[in-house]
């Protein structure tokens, strides 16, 4: 009983509202992103130039310049990353793989930012 | 009490990521290429069950029918290169190897999984294309001596063949084949709504609802669909195309598609996609047999597509046209366009 006062003293009403806030946050992202369906195609967005789109079903290695140098996009196995970046923190490099419609990796520094789409078909898949 | 409304609204909102959706989808990269498996309004559990299955088939036969990878296709093809026999305790094989020797002969050897070989010096038997065109001497001597699927003798378990450059390639067959399991598995299990897509041959199982599946068909040169079709319940439809597994050297562009007749990649097609009605093997009709009609010369694609009774097919050639069959074009709706001069062949 001391203990668990001690603890309460430990921790402010404002800070058990922060962590639950936080998890709700969590919570909220895992399911909305958890389930996620895989994409289809990578659309690679750099300033206001018209975006590329490339099929994810494709293993290649995408040079796009950007602001500060280029930057190398890695497509493999149906899934795409930041493999090589002239950015200094390579934030984008460690944020490693993405496969997932809406899943966005964006290189700020660099001014590049890829995400995943469905190709926005009307259609229930795709013969290629 | 403000901590136990978190709590509570917390709850709720877990609770509400439970939802039943219509559509199950999965995918895996099997087969050097994309999986994907929709079911249509059944049991989550279920869906993912089945699916799990199918998978589990796909690598196996993924492992089974490798066409360079250490398995039994390369014990056999090494075993024949020595004009040795092969002998395998395996039903499963005999009956591809018939099914092929069947196809190959129809199609008048434009489909022919015998050339493995040619295939390979081609440098289409490894996940990296190496950018090389083999010596025209080293092509004119395999195509003098094509190796043929009839060139295979099977008695019971042996397995003969009577050309040494022979060396099966299913890289045109195990997708279909793979689709028609997937067809089996499904169908034994109940589910009668769903639509399978292996890199791009895709079977359908019953409808999506009130309608039926919808699929685009790709672009050849562009990153969006050039049309889709409604594909009925039981159909097949497969693609073959230059721009999956390609090389380009000096503005040429060289596909894993070789002619048989020539020894060199076939120039005169973009892509060919055709839709084979409900059978036991409509899977392996569509993967196995978009082939001849996109390697075989244009003039005579036409009558080829008639002798292997292939109704609904769409040729996108390299000279601005599109060849579409009469019944085909009944069922196809355009959606990108430029000014392709499209031909409705009876």
């Amino acid at each position: 009983m001391k203990k668990l006062l001690q603890r309460t003293k430990l921790f402010k009403i404002g800070d058990i509202l922060f962590i639950i806030l936080f998890t709700c946050l969590i919570m909220f992202s895992i399911s909305n992103y958890w389930d996620a369906p895989v994409g289809q195609y990578l659309k690679i967005e750099k300033n206001n130039d018209e975006p590329k789109i490339l099929s994810l079903n494709q293993n290649s290695n995408e040079k796009i310049s950007g602001l500060l140098g280029d930057s190398e996009i890695n497509i493999s196995e149906g899934k795409a990353r930041f493999s090589k970046s002239p950015c200094t923190k390579k934030y984008c490099i460690h944020q490693g793989w993405v496969n997932k419609v809406n899943q966005t990796v964006v290189c700020l520094p660099n001014q590049i930012s890829i995400s995943i789409t469905d190709g926005n078909e009307p259609f229930d898949s795709v013969n290629y | 009490m403000l901590l136990r409304n978190l709590i509570l609204f917390l709850f709720i909102f877990l609770n509400g990521c439970g939802q039943k959706e219509s559509v199950h989808q999965y995918k895996e990269y099997i087969f050097g290429t994309i999986v994907d498996i929709k079911i249509y309004e059944e049991d989550k559990q279920k869906s993912d069950q089945i699916s799990d299955l199918i998978f589990d088939d796909f690598q196996r036969l993924h492992k089974y029918l490798h066409p360079w990878k250490k398995g039994l296709i390369s014990d056999m093809n090494l075993s024949l290169s020595k004009g040795k026999n092969f002998i395998v305790d395996d039903p499963e094989i005999i009956r591809i190897l018939q099914e092929n020797i069947e196809l190959a002969q129809k199609s008048n050897n434009y489909f022919n999984p015998a050339m493995g070989k040619l295939i390979g010096l081609w440098g289409f038997h490894s996940e990296n294309l190496n950018q090389n065109i083999p010596s025209s001497s080293s092509i004119k001597d395999f195509v003098s001596n094509m190796p043929l699927m009839s060139d295979l003798v099977i008695t019971d378990k042996i397995i003969k063949s009577q050309n040494k450059n022979f060396q099966l390639d299913l890289g045109g067959y195990a997708k279909g084949y793979a689709l028609d399991r997937a067809k089996v598995i499904l169908e034994s299990n109940n589910i009668k709504n769903a639509l399978v897509n292996i890199g791009g041959n895709i079977i359908a199982l019953g409808k999506r609802g009130d309608r039926k599946w919808r699929v685009g068909i790709q672009h050849p040169r562009k990153p969006s669909a050039i049309a889709s079709v409604d594909l009925s319940p039981g159909w097949s439809i497969g693609t073959s195309g230059d721009y999956q597994r390609y090389f380009i050297l000096k503005e040429k562009r060289y596909s894993h598609l070789i002619d048989p007749h020539t020894g060199y990649p076939s120039q005169n097609s973009q892509s060919t996609t055709i839709m084979i009605p409900p059978s036991a093997n409509s899977g392996v009709i569509s993967d196995a047999y978009s082939k001849p009609l996109f390697i075989a010369p244009e003039e005579r694609k036409i009558e080829l597509a008639k002798s292997l009774s292939i109704d609904f097919y769409m040729i996108v050639m390299n000279n601005n046209k599109i060849l579409i069959s009469k019944e085909m074009s009944n069922y196809i709706n355009w959606i990108d366009l430029d000014n392709e001069e499209i031909i409705t062949t009876h």
